[in-house]
């Protein structure tokens, strides 16, 4: 046999072999399949749900007086409760609390519901909800919601199942502090807590909820299973939820539409569209509760000068911004009170928030400063918050010959100069702060715990002052009306544009209803079906 | 003291300062770069006062060196310290126990699955240099360097998980939960980080392999008579794998980098996507020991290689 013929069948033999290898080892792969997937990934009726929190991977901790980030309240709204609760149209009702009532401007009283327990089977009583609110209240905790509660004087327990709290004066926004959001108001065991925290309270707590956390992995994934004596007849019907952190929401997406996620938290604004047409998804949008806003330094130059604020406020278009930056997915802002909190907002746009480019530039020539002044505007990130100050640089320069550069940097550092008041303009908005007063008070005040911008003006400063001590709903509302049409004239803030709240569902998902501060968790009870 | 002891030891001295010096470089330049582990923490609650309180809980307001003497005081004693912000209080060696066995399982997975497919092309393409098979093996080569391994994985979850379901898009399962598992939900990622080692390894291979052919005295045994498969596996395959190995060791270093990457794309809690997560949220500590982590591995592996050269060609050891 030649050299020839020899290699010739060896390539036969290595190409049989190889065919063999390669049938084996597909087969391999499919033969595992079925083992994995249905330990895995079946889903038997809904007994285990999967729900994502998407672009956020930190929680650090579940304790509701010590957490501050989104994701941890994401997981907190499941597993606790506070004395009331939003609904769907930001308004204020009951949860732990049976009812409420308005004594006096100074006192509110509580009636809890009877028969309410925490996980581990003792019974809430009104000692509880004393401990708990007196447990953020306190110096020594460190907690970062302290502030909220400053204006409580003291906390009156009258029976097991009554309490009143008693602020030094009247404070309008107390009773949305006392709900379920992120202001560490949740409900904790004063017998696990009374004699200092346990160290694993911040991985496994106990609350009143609707789940119990089970596991938590840091960086990577939290597991909730349902608690079966809350307080809701007949909630909660899924019995386990496991809560992935993915921090690319692009990879949020994909799991979804693989089907290894039945829910996420966000959605990027850029598939939004694409998504609503997609039949393996439900996406759930609607106006969330925040306002995104450039930020403007009252005390130095050029910010200074109110006519160059204003002559900025009218030189770009807000809806080119909601389109470019939002792709569509919002709405141009009237004011700095989000629209979702539709008592006290404003329902029609004053001119200064409207582009017009005549106007503007009128406003300008009336300003100390020339037109080509330096002006960083300060941002962070790579993603839309970039695009944002991008988008208005590049407009405001155009119509008015304005030097404005974006300055990119991260956005704790940004945060940082801020508070010390070096910068000359920034990027900014919240999100998920639920009371009017959050907004306008801390941001438009001259004592304002937000308001970097160094913006004073005793008119504002009067009807915010008034509008906390107001009670009645609409008097209030139109307080901060008032309030928020004399700031847009001076312009120490401009309003932009406010972002909607996306979830991602499987087609199969039924009963998460979607709430304007994105109150995840406490969406969990009452899903249906998966 | 004999000569290889004294090679290893130079090795290990080499090794560790390494290590110093690189973990130095890394804690330096996390300190250089803007943002604050307390206002991670803290969020929007952040104020002057609760920063200054955060710093000083966690010894950040020490000057620098000590900073990292502190740190690297725990390490020569196996304690990496505690998280500041991924998972405050938490141990950082409790964190690589977790996310450690994910990372080297998708590690070697991926390196199998290169070894094997450039292993069949690269001999495939030397013994058939010219042909067909060669021409589609080298462009498979220079298609596989030229792709983006991130751009790759999505490629593969649009493709084979989201279309037609056969993987997982996301998440992976631990070695110890299930081996299988394991093994399924990790292909995806193994294989975009596979696929440019693979063509370069196939690159590699192939032309070690061409120049052994040639060789005088691969064409002498095959004058005298020697089987085809005697003169492959003796003369040239054996020849070949040396420089094969050497790659294989080189590109491991590619391989960390791809990890990172693809752990974040596939959701895979490894080492990767944890320094990741530890550098956005400023977790000094976290990000040092990855960083120590990913130097050693680098330098265990050059070693190993090392060794294994020495074992295929014993001229070497000298």
């Amino acid at each position: 046999m030649s050299v020839q013929m020899k290699e010739k069948k060896n390539q036969e033999l290595n190409m049989s072999r190889r065919t063999l290898l390669k049938a084996g080892a597909a087969g391999g792969v499919l033969a595992m399949i079925p083992a994995w997937a249905s330990k895995a990934f079946a889903e038997t009726g809904c007994s285990e749900l999967t729900a994502a929190i998407t672009g956020f991977t930190t929680i650090n901790t579940l304790d509701p007086s010590q957490a501050t980030l989104i994701p941890e309240f994401y997981v907190l709204w499941g597993v606790f409760n506070s004395l009331v609760k939003f609904n769907e149209n930001m308004e204020i009702v009951p949860d732990l609390a049976e009812s409420y009532e308005i004594v006096s401007p100074t006192v509110l009283r509580f009636k809890l519901r009877d028969g309410v327990k925490f996980h581990d089977g003792h019974d809430v009583t009104a000692e509880d909800v004393k401990f708990s609110l007196e447990r953020t209240m306190d110096e020594s905790q460190g907690s970062p919601h302290r502030n909220k509660f400053e204006a409580v004087s003291e906390i009156n327990v009258l029976n097991r199942v009554e309490l009143e709290i008693v602020t030094r004066e009247p404070f309008a926004p107390m009773l949305s502090y006392l709900s379920n959001t992120r202001t560490g108001s949740q409900i904790v065991p004063k017998h696990l807590l009374e004699n200092g925290t346990p160290s694993d309270f911040s991985t496994s707590p106990v609350g009143t909820g609707a789940y119990r956390v089970t596991n938590m992995e840091a960086g990577a994934s939290v597991t909730l299973e349902s608690f079966n004596e809350y307080f809701v007849a007949n909630q909660p019907k899924v019995s386990k939820i496991n809560i992935p952190l993915i921090s690319e929401e692009s990879a949020g997406v994909n799991a979804l539409l693989g089907g290894n996620v039945d829910i996420t938290s966000t959605a990027p604004f850029s598939d939004v569209k694409n998504l609503k047409d997609d039949s393996r998804v439900q996406v759930l949008s609607s106006p969330g509760v925040n306002t995104r806003f450039i930020s403007l330094n009252t005390k130095t130059a050029p910010f200074d000068d109110v006519h160059f604020r204003r002559a900025i406020s009218m030189a770009f278009s807000r809806q080119a911004m909601v389109d470019v930056v939002l792709f569509g997915e919002g709405k141009v802002a009237k004011g700095v009170i989000p629209s979702s909190i539709s008592w006290a907002s404003r329902d029609t746009s004053s001119d200064i928030l409207n582009m017009d480019a005549e106007k503007a530039r009128e406003e300008l020539s009336k300003s100390a400063y020339p037109a080509d002044i330096e002006v960083k505007l300060l941002t962070w990130g790579s993603g839309w918050w970039k695009r944002f100050a991008e988008v208005f640089a590049l407009q405001v320069n155009q119509t008015l010959g304005t030097n404005i550069s974006v300055e990119v940097s991260e956005s704790g550092a940004v945060y940082q100069r801020k508070q010390s008041g070096d910068f000359q303009a920034s990027i900014w908005g919240w999100l998920g702060l639920i009371d009017p007063d959050e907004y306008a008070y801390e941001i438009l005040h001259t004592k304002g715990s937000r308001n970097y911008g160094g913006y004073s003006n005793p008119e504002v400063d009067s009807l915010l002052e008034q509008a906390r001590r107001e009670f009645d709903q609409s008097v209030r509302g139109n307080l901060y009306r008032q309030a928020e049409s004399i700031m847009q004239e001076d312009c120490p803030v401009i309003p932009c544009f406010e972002s909607n709240i996306h979830n991602l569902l499987a087609p199969d998902v039924r009963g998460f209803k979607q709430l304007p501060y994105s109150a995840f968790g406490s969406q969990f009870a009452s899903i249906s079906e998966c | 003291m004999p000569a290889h002891l004294k090679y290893f030891l130079s090795r290990f001295l080499g090794a560790l300062a390494t290590i110093v010096v690189g973990s130095f470089l890394v804690f330096m330049v996390m300190k250089a770069a803007p943002g604050d582990p307390a206002l991670t923490v803290l969020g929007d609650f952040a104020t002057p006062e609760t920063i200054v309180e955060f710093n000083k809980k966690h010894g950040l307001d020490n000057p620098l060196i000590i900073q990292y003497l502190d740190w690297f005081n725990g390490v020569i004693r196996f304690n990496f310290g505690q998280s500041l912000t991924i998972s405050s209080g938490q141990d950082i060696s409790d964190l690589l126990a977790y996310r450690l066995p994910n990372t080297i399982t998708i590690g070697i997975y991926s390196i199998v699955i290169a070894t094997l497919v450039s292993l069949v092309l690269g001999t495939a393409a030397a013994l058939n240099r010219g042909k067909l098979t060669d021409t589609a093996t080298t462009s498979f080569s220079i298609l596989g360097v030229s792709m983006p391994d991130f751009w790759l994985g999505y490629m593969l979850i649009l493709g084979l998980s989201i279309n037609i379901g056969l993987f997982p898009a996301y998440g992976f399962i631990s070695p110890f939960e299930s081996i299988s598992g394991s093994l399924h939900s990790g292909f995806l990622p193994a294989l975009a980080i596979a696929a440019p080692m693979a063509a370069v390894f196939s690159r590699t291979l192939r032309a070690s392999l061409v120049e052994n052919l040639n060789r005088d005295h691969v064409i002498v045994a095959k004058s005298i008579g020697h089987s085809y498969k005697f003169i492959f596996l003796h003369h040239v395959f054996r020849n070949s794998i040396i420089p094969f190995v050497v790659v294989i060791g080189l590109q491991v270093r590619y391989l960390l980098g791809g990890v990172v990457i693809i752990e974040k794309i596939f959701g895979i809690n490894g080492i990767g996507s944890l320094m990741v997560e530890a550098a956005f949220a400023r977790d000094y500590f976290v990000v040092q020991a990855c960083a120590v982590v990913f130097l050693a591995t680098v330098l265990v592996i050059n070693f190993i290689v090392d060794m294994i050269c020495v074992l295929l060609d014993p001229r070497r050891a000298s």
